[in-house]
């Protein structure tokens, strides 16, 4: 105040009298002066309310009086040196320049306020773009914007709720000045709670009055609360992800709309930080399953045998394609020996992990079984017989067809349980269904029987296919059929059997274009 | 794709919408449990209004014929098209349902 002080010097110099500016601030019991023409000046002993009022201090030496404005501001005039006297005039030219200081003074303290205020908020952005910036998990994040934020508008009592999708509830991720197990889930559609309408509304409100606050937040105590959304802003629009409660102000104060609009800008800070997790954790959670696919679709590829396993007696190329990373579609290959050799076509119900474990178990137990019965029945019962209380548990179920290929006899001897697409290609080009002679193992009780047709050796082609082959549609929504891959297969009847399935596959290529293919595809085709 | 039940007479019938297939399997399912749990008997799919079944589909139609039959109940098909007849025939699944041409034939026959 040094200007201020220049003014009263120059005061007393004219007039021989002294000159003070004194203050009262809330806090304090007594004005202390901000302005003195010398330490001569005394404090007076009277400090008149009445604005304009000239009163008399300190035995009639000195006039004070209360300067227009609202903070209690006086100009103490007095005591004079020996010989002078406060002349009225000089009183009026004083007080003019004194009030018109103090008017700008408290401007330009208002501005600073102002300032000051705005950098502290300038500074939560800052922090908390850095706190965003640095911290990895959500909790850590919101607990420190909380802490935040609370020190910035001075809320003793605050919280970060987020709304779980699964329960339809607002869940507190983090807590400032209320004890975690004070906050309880808020469901949505409370109708009493502030947070739950807000969340409702996507609007912030400021409550007023201790009545309105009850329920489960009435943890947050002391009738002040500034209930803000978290809103994650879309290009569609924006979708609300929870809540940020502030309450019990410390300064007593009440809530403004310039905190609703700083919170608010914060909020939208938060939403930003509990999308970016989510979409962090769901990446991760989604990557982790990935990996897991492939590494079950490896596993499975595995499982199945190699079409060496039966050269040179039998010349068998098998493809499949899964349609998930794991399928439930699957052949089997075996040598039996005197009975010549064994070939198996299986569709499990379904796709996924549980088609994949019954294909796995389906695979393991036909090996066991095949080299163990006497023909391809009593083959097919015994599997069901492995597979049986897996099937019920799951209520899925498997369609196989196992054939027996006796080349030197000249015999094929088949059970099929339900597999619709099973043939014989001869060397003339006729094809011969092998049909089922029974539903899908799983689904009745019934046992598989057995039948046999003539085989030619070293011409005659075994083809085995999968509906989802048959089934495979274009982008007209057509199926491919099984003719079309009949005939195909009998129009390259004579080529190597790998050559053959390349045909077929290039078709079915032609025919899906980009279309996503919905089941397992499998051919096996094997000439003995 | 949707399922509708309404009751004509004593039987329950159900119309399946679109496909019955591995997405929407449960649905018709529950459906039919919460008819049999109320204790209704006699159940008619009708597939009229069904281009397709994949093998879940199938499955859920036997556990359902299944869970049905164990309460006393029958469970019968109606109206499957050109293509979900050839999949019951070579499938073999034609022997496990009673399957008519037309709804009204189904309904004749309990």
């Amino acid at each position: 105040m040094r200007e201020l002080e220049a003014v009263l010097i120059a005061f007393r110099e004219g007039t021989h009298c002294e000159a003070a500016v004194w203050a009262q601030s809330e806090n304090q019991t007594k004005p202390t002066s901000i302005g003195r023409s010398s330490s001569a000046a005394e404090m007076p002993d009277v400090f008149p309310e009445e604005v304009g009022e000239l009163a008399s201090a300190r035995d009639g030496s000195m006039t004070v009086t209360r300067l227009l404005g609202q903070r209690p501001v006086w100009l103490a005039l007095g005591p004079c040196e020996p010989e002078h006297r406060l002349d009225p005039r000089h009183v009026k030219l004083l007080l003019p320049v004194v009030a018109q200081f103090m008017r700008s003074s408290l401007e330009v303290e208002h501005a600073a306020m102002e300032l000051a205020e705005r950098y502290e908020e300038i500074n939560l952005l800052y922090t908390i773009g850095e706190i965003l910036g640095r911290t990895v998990t959500l909790e850590d994040a919101t607990t420190t914007i909380l802490t935040e934020i609370s020190e910035t508008v001075g809320a003793r009592h605050a919280s970060i709720l987020v709304h779980e999708p699964e329960t339809n509830e607002l869940r507190a991720v983090a807590a400032l000045g209320i004890p975690a197990s004070e906050i309880r889930p808020i469901p949505v559609d409370d109708p009493i709670s502030v947070s739950a309408r807000v969340f409702r509304t996507q609007h912030p409100v400021i409550i007023v009055g201790k009545e309105e606050i009850t329920g489960k937040e009435s943890p947050y105590g002391r009738g002040e609360m500034l209930s803000v959304p978290i809103m994650w802003t879309t290009p569609g629009g924006g979708e609300p992800l929870g809540v940020v409660n502030l309450a019990d102000r410390r300064s007593r104060q009440r809530y403004t709309a310039g905190d609703m609009k700083l919170v608010t800008a914060i909020a939208t800070q938060i939403g930003t930080a509990i999308q970016n997790s989510r979409l962090v954790s769901s990446s991760l959670e989604q990557q982790r399953l990935l990996q897991e696919l492939s590494l079950a679709h490896d596993l499975q590829m595995k499982l199945l045998p190699s079409t060496d396993l039966v050269a040179p007696e039998a010349q068998v190329t098998a493809r499949v394609i899964p349609a998930e990373s794991v399928g439930g579609d699957f052949y089997q290959l075996f040598r039996l020996g005197e009975q010549g050799i064994g070939v198996m076509i299986g569709d499990v119900s379904g796709h996924g992990y549980r088609a994949a474990l019954i294909m796995a178990l389906a695979m393991s137990a036909s090996a066991i079984h095949a080299q163990n019965s006497a023909g391809p029945a009593q083959m097919l019962t015994a599997l069901l017989g492995s597979l049986r209380e897996e099937l019920e548990t799951t209520e899925m179920f498997i369609s196989v067809f196992y054939a027996e290929v006796d080349a030197p006899r000249g015999k094929l001897t088949y059970a099929n349980t339900g597999h619709p697409h099973a043939f014989v290609v001869r060397d003339d080009g006729t094809v011969i269904r092998l049909s089922a002679e029974s539903p899908p193992l799983g689904m009745t009780e019934t046992a598989p029987s057995a039948l046999s047709v003539d085989w030619k050796k070293g011409s005659d082609l075994l083809v085995l296919f999968t509906d989802g082959i048959s089934d495979a549609r274009n982008a007209a929504d057509e199926r491919l059929g099984e003719e079309a891959v009949l005939k195909v297969i009998a129009a390259h009847r004579a080529l190597p059997t790998a050559d053959i399935v390349e045909e077929v596959f290039t078709m079915l290529g032609g025919h899906i274009t980009n279309v996503r293919i919905r089941d397992d595809l499998t051919l096996v085709i094997l000439r003995s | 794709m949707s399922f509708s039940i309404k009751k004509q007479g004593e039987v329950v019938v159900v119309d399946v919408e679109g496909q019955l297939i591995v997405g929407n399997r449960q649905e018709l399912k529950q459906k039919v449990l919460d008819e049999l749990e109320k204790g209704e008997k006699k159940f008619l799919i009708d597939f009229s209004q069904t281009g397709y079944i994949d093998s879940s589909g199938l499955g859920v139609l036997v556990s359902l014929s299944k869970k049905i039959r164990e309460q006393g109940g029958e469970l019968r098909l109606a109206n499957l098209n050109d293509d979900l007849q050839t999949l019951f025939e070579l499938t073999k699944l034609d022997t496990l349902f009673q399957i008519s041409d037309t709804r009204e034939r189904a309904l004749e026959s309990f």
